[in-house]
């Protein structure tokens, strides 16, 4: 039998809530965050109120587009008026300029769906 | 990419930005032309700073040493269109901030188009830098290695300030350019 830690089976819990019940059964925070460490760490902090070259994604779900104070955004992820939420999350991360063209994040995407998955499940426990 | 202060940048598109504003066309002494199509020398010293420093990381042994040999790979190309047609425009930007704009300015005006025409694939270089960094960074951390994983940092953010202040300051020197001189035909 599997063993899934705590954090997985809360992350999981709140995926299937948001609507992502398919995903939300194969994601693992615990390898979310090394794609997070692999991917993400060198522009953002998962580290609260500390903006790097990208701005922190401590507390990024459930968070607007553009939100984050003190860091000065593109105007088109100011102007994109979204809420960060797993569905969001999953279809800007396959491609940031796909669905925001103009955003300066400099950064192809993440193409494979359970890795996507998984960061998405880890982006969540930063809260 | 370079590792230069973004304070420079943001200067550059200032002067750029408040020349737009106002007045007439100042016809300065002519370029000179030994001048044309370098880059600033600023930006010069800071490439070939940035280039030894990746000489010296890739011949590091082990994965600090292979990922910085990718970094080297990309930075290598990117380099070689900066020098293109990237960078020599900015050269103008002391002449522009004072108000003058000379006909022997034009040939700039090919390279601030071709940026912009260009942009979308400049993104995507910058994309593939940041992620070789990352990859870098990771790399450093894992063999504790502060040298690497400063210059990977440091490297990322120079490359964001490309995207955020040296290309917009290109776009403006290029409507500078297209507007005083066509107007003054």
């Amino acid at each position: 039998m599997a063993k899934y830690s705590a954090r997985t089976v809360a992350v999981c819990g709140f995926l299937l809530v948001s609507g992502f019940g398919s995903v939300a059964m194969a994601a693992d925070a615990g390898a979310g965050k090394s794609v997070f460490q692999g991917s993400c760490s060198i522009c953002h902090s998962a580290q609260p109120g500390q903006d790097k070259i990208g701005p922190t994604l401590f507390g990024l779900v459930g968070r607007k587009t553009g939100a984050e104070p003190g860091y000065n955004y593109s105007p088109a992820n100011q102007g994109a008026n979204l809420t960060w939420d797993v569905a969001t999350l999953d279809k800007y991360l396959q491609g940031p300029r796909a669905m925001i063209p103009g955003t300066k994040m400099t950064f192809a995407g993440v193409k494979d769906d359970e890795k996507r998955a998984n960061l998405i499940a880890y982006l969540a426990t930063l809260k | 990419m370079y590792l230069r202060s973004s304070k420079f940048f943001a200067a550059a598109a200032l002067a750029a930005a408040s020349w737009m504003l106002p007045a007439g066309l100042a016809m300065a002494q002519p370029t000179p032309a030994a001048e044309r199509h370098l880059i600033p020398q600023s930006l010069r010293i800071s490439q070939i700073e940035t280039t030894e420093q990746l000489a010296i990381l890739a011949k590091k042994k082990g994965p600090v040493g292979a990922a910085a040999a990718r970094v080297q790979s990309l930075y290598s190309a990117h380099i070689v269109r900066e020098r293109e047609f990237i960078l020599p425009p900015l050269t103008l930007l002391p002449l522009l901030a004072d108000g003058k704009v000379t006909p022997d300015m034009a040939w700039a005006m090919a390279m601030t188009d071709r940026v912009k025409a260009e942009r979308e694939e400049i993104f995507n270089e910058h994309t593939r830098i940041t992620e070789a960094l990352n990859r870098l960074v990771v790399a450093a951390a894992e063999a504790r290695d502060n040298t690497a994983k400063e210059f990977a940092e440091s490297a990322a953010a120079d490359s964001l300030n490309d995207l955020e202040v040296l290309e917009p300051t290109l776009m403006l020197i290029g409507d500078i350019l297209h507007s005083k001189l066509s107007a003054a035909h």
